[in-house]
This record gives C-alpha cells, structure tokens and sequence, in this order.
C-alpha cells in the first residue's frame, strides 16, 4: 500500500569484494541488510525525534547487534521486525538519557527544550514556500499521541501489522486501532 | 465517518487495504466493494488519508537522510575488527549449545541424586536394613546333611558357597524382607557345609551387614574354629552342629573362651 520497496526476505547475498581483506559471509550478509534497511531505520527513528547525528549511531550499532545476533548463531526469524524493534528500544533509550541530560542542563529561569519526539516546527521562510495543506497535516502529525506517530511510522516503513506489535508491544487490535484513529484526524483535516 | 451497519467499517476497510485480513474475510470485503459503491469512496479516502500522510512523512524526512555510503564503510570497518578477533565462548556457543550442556548437567546432577540421596528419598518397596544377628528356629532349624567326620575333613569345602539366587530371594521373603537390599544381607548357612550343614532353606537365614559386633566374620572365625576342633578329634560333629545351631553366639563365647568376638 505504502509506496515503499517491498524488503525481500533476509537471504545471503553476494557483496563484491574489492577490499585487501576479503569479508567473511555473516560480514556479507550484514552488510547487505544494512544496504536494505538503513535508510528505512534512519527515517523512522528521525521520525521519533532523535537527531541525525544520534540516529546514525543507533544504526550502527544496530547492525553491529545484529551481527553478533547472527554469530551467536540465534534465531533468523523476522529480522526485519528484530532490527526495528532494536533501533526502537536503542531510540527509547537515546530520548530517556537526553531527556534526564536537558533536565540536568536547564539553567534556572531558562525554558525547558521541548518534549515532543517530533518537533519541525518550520521557519518562517519555510511557512511561505509549504502550502497550506502540507502545513496543517504537519500539524496534525505533530498533535499525535508519541505511540500513534510510532505506529504510523513503522507501517509506512513497511512493517506489517504483527512486526509492529512486536517492536512496539503491543496487541495487533491496538494497532490496527491506532492506525485508523490517525488516519482519521488526516481526514478530519483535510475535510475543514 | 459513521457509516450503517449495511456497509464496512473504517477499521475492516484498513485492515483490506492493508492486506491484514484473514483470507475468507478478505474475500468477503472484496466481493463488497465490488457491488458498494459508497465503501468503495470510503476506501478511497482512506487511501488519500494514507497517501497525505506518507507526502508528510517522506517529504519532510528524506531529504535529512545522509548518503549512505559513509555509514556503510564505518560498518564494513568496525565488522572486519569484530570478525578479526577470535570469538569468546558466548559467541562460540550457540543456543543449542547451551541448551544441550545445560540438558546433559540436569541429567548428571539427577543421576547423581539418585545414587547419592537414595536414603533421602526411599522407595516404597525398600526396606530399613533390619539387623539380624540370630536366625529365627521356626524358619532357620539348622539342617544337616547327613554327613560323618571322616567325609568332612578328608577335604576342605570351600568357606563361602555361594548361595543360588533363587534360594537367597526365598529366604528374603520367608523372613519378611523380600523388597531388601541384597547387598545388605548375606544368606549364610546355620551349620555351615565345612561342618556337614545342608542345602537346604531351613539352614539359611539372611545375616544382617550391618551388624557391628556379631556379624558374618564373627560366625566364619566359629565355623573355622569348630571344623578344626572336629577334625582335631576335641570335639564330636554332633555336637559341633548342635552347638553352632541353637546359639552361634553362645558357641563363640564357649569355645573362643570370650564374651566379645577377638578382633
């Protein structure tokens, strides 16, 4: 449904090799996955709030959980939704830690930085070229609840409705709840 | 959004477009759009919901994504340093691995219990080693076979026959100790062969191991002792059996001049 590349499934595949060292097969295979699912982890956990900077770590750190996943020789079943869900607890994380920093950091009289994951507000420059529509369904996106905005997210990165519940934890009524509650404001929006 | 019951529910019209429902159902729904045309608009907006939604997100976040070829050579990097380095027993052991050892310790530490806590745990059928130290004459008599002094010790029997299994069971359970540890007992002959005693049930009584004091070693030193005695020509063969059958302990005391056993 979503206008997305459908991820095949997580099979061995060949990775020319022109470096000194030749890479091992599970080096291989972890590196082709990360060709298939990096931009899609990137986007999302943006998507979450975490910055650039942070959400490139998590990456790589994610796939070098991945790896050692694999060298340990444990389960391959759905590592699609292993690697979401990784990221997901990885950005969970991130947004406690920096969260307890900018509380620590917040000088007395100083206003607290904002919570929200998602928060692109644009500039006024910005405001100009956007039309109105884009502006106000941004807004609705913003006015989400955070586990709403997550499931919308993972489902536009293709996950299916059971991968979600298990990244997120939760039940597949939940999401499927949570996803037409959003679609909903969408339409409710574009219906003023 | 409130449609009539007559019609598919956002929810149902999501789940189809999201291939997300079970095949029959899928039909189903399928079958309605087809002949529905108001679900079928409905269907068509969520579609546009999707669609704006997905303009929002890619439109706002793709152009923040980096090339990918950076990130990808730092992974290629730090994967070489990982596999470069020998793996430590966590990523040598696989979770079969682990579960097999873990299986094959349980199985060891059961048997171990087995064998080393049996009086911990008794079994129905065991029995508490009973000591016996005196055969008991309604079942033990003593029986002799028939034999004279001259046939005795014109060759030395062996000390210990060995008595057939069968027989040894009978004894057991004619004293009341059939679910015994055999170990625990030794079927001795009353009036031992060395001094004309029978094969026979009522000259066999189960001799307790654990008798401290007047225990089987006791009883072979008087056998030994009475069959030199006999074929020394100091004491009858008669009055050897009855001695030894009555009371072995006494018959110790008697010819060993002692009331404890020598060591």
């Amino acid at each position: 449904m979503f206008d997305d590349k459908t991820i095949p499934d997580l099979a061995v595949a060949s990775v020319s090799s022109t470096e000194e060292a030749k890479p091992t097969p599970l080096e291989e295979e972890v590196v082709v996955l990360f060709d298939q699912m990096q931009a899609r982890l990137l986007r999302y956990l943006l998507s979450t709030g975490v910055p650039l900077h942070d959400g490139e770590e998590i990456v790589q750190e994610v796939f070098l959980a991945l790896f050692r996943h694999l060298q340990r020789g444990k389960s391959r079943r759905n590592l699609r939704a292993w690697v979401f869900q990784v990221a997901h607890n990885l950005s969970v994380k991130h947004y406690v830690a920096k969260r307890r920093d900018r509380q620590n950091l917040v000088e007395p009289g100083e206003a607290p930085v904002e919570d929200s994951f998602v928060d692109r507000t644009p500039n006024p420059e910005d405001q100009l070229v956007r039309n109105q529509s884009h502006a106000r369904l941004q807004s609705v996106l913003r006015a989400l609840p955070e586990q709403d905005r997550r499931c919308l997210s993972l489902r536009a990165e293709g996950l299916t409705y059971r991968e979600i519940g298990q990244v997120l934890d939760m039940s597949l009524g939940a999401v499927a709840l949570s996803l037409g509650r959003s679609l909903a404001r969408f339409a409710r929006a574009e219906e003023r | 959004m409130s449609y009539k019951d007559s019609h598919l529910s956002d929810q149902e019209l999501l789940l189809a477009a999201d291939g997300e429902l079970p095949p029959v159902r899928a039909e189903e729904v399928a079958s309605h759009l087809a002949a529905c045309w108001t679900c079928r608009v409905r269907k068509g907006e969520i579609e546009e919901s999707i669609r704006d939604f997905v303009h929002v997100y890619r439109g706002d976040l793709d152009p923040l994504l980096p090339s990918p070829a950076g990130p990808r050579a730092l992974l290629k990097a730090q994967l070489a340093e990982r596999a470069s380095v020998a793996p430590g027993w966590r990523e040598r052991w696989t979770q079969q691995d682990v579960l097999r050892y873990a299986g094959a310790f349980v199985l060891v530490a059961l048997l171990a219990l087995l064998v080393y806590a049996r009086p911990i745990f008794p079994s129905r059928q065991r029995f508490h080693v009973v000591p016996v130290s005196f055969p008991e004459p309604s079942l033990t008599p003593g029986v002799a076979a028939g034999v004279n002094r001259d046939q005795i010790c014109r060759s030395m029997p062996p000390k210990n026959r060995i008595v057939p299994a069968s027989l040894q069971r009978k004894v057991f359970e004619e004293y009341g100790i059939a679910g015994a540890e055999p170990r625990a007992y030794e079927v001795d002959y009353l009036i031992t062969p060395a001094l004309g005693g029978a094969d026979d049930i009522r000259n066999l009584w189960p001799q307790s191991n654990s008798s401290a004091v007047w225990n089987a070693r006791v009883k072979d030193a008087l056998e030994d002792r009475l069959h030199d005695l006999v074929c020394e020509g100091q004491l009858d063969l008669a009055t050897a059996q009855q001695d030894i059958s009555s009371d072995w302990i006494a018959a110790y005391k008697k010819y060993f001049h002692t009331d404890r056993p020598l060591p």
